[in-house]
């Protein structure tokens, strides 16, 4: 699939999928509650996913080698505290972004 | 349409939520800049923001349609991650249940964690169903217009803004945004370790595979520790 086409597949894919999901026990299983593994697993997708895609974005030098020792961690490591203590979203991109800047400036 | 519009308690739910979309706007920014990054047009950022309308979904499509990830993996790493709105719907429908059907399938596309938390209130003091429905709904109108106005400024800044700053990286710090504070309760700390691990660990999968295994890792840490916290807690 080419560009726009397979962007335009995901957009419809991904949208029905989400829909269907916020419509699930709202509309198919009404009358059902939601078995209790279930919702125990459930709690934890944010956490599990999201870390799932953010070490990567962080860890992965350029040509895929892991670099620990990085600007990007080390600034990763300031917004992700700046988020713990106050979770907000602007606090934290402002902190990383900054971190980040400074980090490159001093360590080229 | 025009008298649901037109009433109070839409026009209440529009306006508490203009604070929450002055929130959201950051995060919506980043989703605009991922698509502009991907190489969308105007059209198809557009179309991504209004169709699917989750921020984390809109970036793991952008990134992935990226990195040359296959069709079916992107849907399937999104639709692990869109998991979590199975736990906002079941929350939702108790309340919702005495709605006609027309009505839970307009809801239910609005649905979102800041929607249904100021909806929560109304639905448990409102007597008048349909009242709340209409609150719940000028909450989900004005976070779902404030998200697009978001995310197309994202994607005009993410034309604009010179590689040189490095911009992109405001996309794993908006989600260490959401996750970070996640990590006041041990199973989630645990499952996010896990998951973490496991995504290098698993680097070398094919189509970008390791990060929907990673998820379920984490996911399958994060619930076994939570059950044996609860089997420690009942001794």
């Amino acid at each position: 699939m080419e560009g726009a086409l397979k962007l335009w597949a995901v957009i419809v894919a991904v949208g029905a999928l989400n829909y269907l999901s916020r419509l699930s026990f709202i509309a198919f299983f009404a009358r059902r509650s939601m078995p209790p593994l279930l919702a125990r697993a459930l709690k934890y997708v944010p956490a599990a996913m999201l870390t799932a895609l953010i070490v990567p974005m962080i860890v992965e030098a350029k040509g895929g080698a892991i670099d620990l020792a990085s600007s990007k961690v080390m600034a990763a490591v300031i917004a992700g505290t700046v988020a713990f203590v106050w979770r907000n979203t602007l606090a934290t991109l402002g902190a990383g972004m900054a971190a980040l800047w400074l980090l490159q400036w001093l360590r080229p | 349409m025009r008298h649901i519009v037109r009433s109070r308690d839409f026009r209440e739910g529009f306006v508490e939520m203009l604070p929450a979309c002055i929130g959201l706007a950051p995060f919506g920014v980043v989703c605009g800049v991922g698509a502009a990054a991907a190489g969308a047009d105007w059209l198809g950022a557009l179309g991504l923001s209004a169709i699917v309308f989750s921020g984390a979904a809109q970036i793991v499509a952008t990134q992935m349609l990226a990195a040359g990830a296959p069709f079916a993996v992107i849907v399937l790493t999104a639709a692990v991650l869109g998991l979590r709105l199975l736990m906002y719907s079941a929350a939702m429908a108790p309340l919702v249940k005495p709605l006609p059907v027309r009505w839970q399938r307009g809801l239910a596309f609005v649905l979102s964690d800041q929607a249904f938390a100021a909806s929560l209130r109304r639905f448990s003091r409102d007597d008048d169903r349909l009242a709340a429905a209409r609150h719940f709904m000028g909450c989900g109108a004005a976070l779902w217009g404030g998200w697009q106005i978001a995310c197309m400024a994202g994607f005009l800044a993410g034309n604009l803004i010179p590689p040189a700053w490095s911009l992109e990286f405001a996309v794993p710090l908006c989600f260490l945004a959401l996750v970070a504070p996640l990590f006041r309760d041990m199973p989630s700390v645990l499952a996010a370790i896990c998951a973490g691990i496991a995504v290098l660990a698993l680097a070398h999968l094919p189509m970008k595979l390791n990060l929907v295994a990673a998820g379920m890792i984490g996911i399958a840490m994060g619930t076994c520790a939570d059950l044996a916290r609860e089997r420690w807690k009942a001794r």
